[in-house]
């Protein structure tokens, strides 16, 4: 816990989406458990940091989430490949409007649709 | 006329010579006959012509015997005082009314997973899944019929997946061994499992939707991670869309990207459930957690009685 957190850590471990490792068939091994694990856990910092700040969108208040998480932003960077990070910063804002949608239609009175409504056809966005 | 107020008459003639008589087709022939020719024991000396037609109408199409008529004081009293209710009669009717309810209970379920079961079934149906040929993770040829004899747990994804894929190949690894665990004293005795051909009950997929970066050697490596008994599957760029495809799957992977690029895929997120036949059962989201989605595949498992056909 708060490996990443603060701006001195001395010599951070080589991130595993910048050397990847080749596989035996030519290929890239996508990132393990505990790659995984830092990534995430960079992003959790990451986040708060942007919460404790009252920062939504980590990608359109860039330069506010630099001046105010830059340390976190830069662990993140560092832990997880580009298009993860874009992925968790989007997702945030995806889940943002989705809970405020939320709130607004509790507050109209609206029901949650019982479970298995959904059909197999059915596409999720943004999904990974 | 004759002949049809005789048949309906003739039973219970019939009935009361029965006892004393063989019942050989001969014997049996040879009564009706007597049946036939004379009127029934119980009926008084008959009478020619019309009025016994008239007779014979008071009880026209009536076997049952008549309804004992209360005889004594006593007994009609006991009628009075009881009503036509018992203690006996409200305990049947309560042990029934408990029955039924739990039967339709049970029976309204088990009909639902039918009926979400057969959906995929049929003409006119949308049909999920199909024929398909494509590398495990050992690189070995695996196709649609590899599936059959057994159900199967179907999950598209891919292995540089951010978050939501690894979070439900953990929760596919739980399903897998809940159903396992459930199974367990089931397999070889029971119908859904042909144990010649399969071990597990459930055979788990996972089928890549990033081919360019899923080679088997990476796929092989990320899943052991998961589960030992998941099967990864990849091909080439047109094999899996076309996999995609069938199973309804959006496929949004560029063609021609290379191994060491950074990007992400999207996909759709649902559990497939296949049949022992190969055909869609049921759609598992990410609503449902772990051990509710083993219920579910259970229970489907359990309906199962089609037998294995290849």
């Amino acid at each position: 816990m708060g490996l990443f957190t603060t701006s001195s850590t001395p010599t951070p471990p080589p991130p595993s989406h910048a050397s990847p490792t080749p596989s035996p068939d030519g290929a890239f091994e996508a990132p393990d458990r505990q790659s995984r694990a830092h990534c995430w856990r960079a992003r959790d910092d990451f986040f708060a940091c942007l919460e404790r700040n009252g920062i939504v969108d980590g990608i359109r208040e860039k330069d506010r989430a630099e001046g105010a998480c830059g340390s976190e932003g830069k662990g993140l960077d560092r832990e997880c490949a580009a298009s993860w990070v874009t992925y968790f910063k989007q997702r945030r804002v995806m889940e943002h409007n989705k809970k405020q949608t939320l709130e607004k239609l509790a507050k109209e009175g609206a029901r949650p649709m019982p479970e298995g409504m959904a059909l197999p056809g059915d596409r999720r966005k943004p999904t990974s | 006329m004759q002949v049809s107020t005789m048949s309906s008459l003739c039973p219970r003639a019939f009935h009361l010579s029965n006892s004393t008589v063989v019942d050989t087709a001969r014997h049996t022939t040879s009564s009706v006959a007597r049946c036939l020719r004379e009127p029934g024991p119980w009926r008084p000396i008959p009478s020619p012509g019309n009025k016994q037609s008239f007779r014979l109408r008071s009880r026209p199409f009536s076997t049952a015997p008549r309804r004992a008529a209360i005889k004594t004081i006593q007994q009609a009293k006991a009628r009075a005082r009881s009503g036509p209710f018992s203690a006996w009669g409200a305990v049947a009717f309560l042990a029934a009314g408990v029955a039924i309810t739990f039967y339709f209970r049970n029976e309204k379920a088990r009909l639902e997973r039918q009926r979400v079961a057969e959906a995929a079934k049929g003409v006119g149906r949308p049909k999920v899944g199909g024929k398909f040929a494509l590398l495990d993770q050992e690189g070995k040829t695996f196709t649609d019929e590899d599936m059959k004899g057994g159900y199967s747990l179907v999950y598209f994804g891919f292995s540089h997946c951010p978050d939501i894929c690894p979070e439900e190949l953990d929760k596919m690894a739980n399903m897998i061994d809940l159903v396992a665990s459930t199974t367990q004293n089931r397999i070889g005795a029971n119908s859904f499992v042909d144990p010649s051909s399969r071990k597990a009950p459930l055979l788990p997929l996972f089928i890549t939707c990033d081919p360019a970066r899923d080679t088997p050697a990476v796929l092989k490596h990320y899943l052991a991670e998961f589960h030992p008994g998941l099967v990864g599957l990849t091909g080439t760029w047109e094999q899996v869309k076309d996999v995609c495809k069938k199973y309804r799957v959006y496929f949004s992977t560029p063609e021609g990207v290379k191994p060491g690029m950074d990007y992400l895929v999207d996909h759709s997120i649902y559990f497939y459930l296949m049949d022992p036949e190969g055909d869609f059962v049921e759609a598992i989201g990410r609503q449902h957690s772990a051990e509710r989605a083993a219920k579910i595949i259970v229970e489907h498992m359990k309906d199962w009685k089609g037998g294995v056909k290849r």
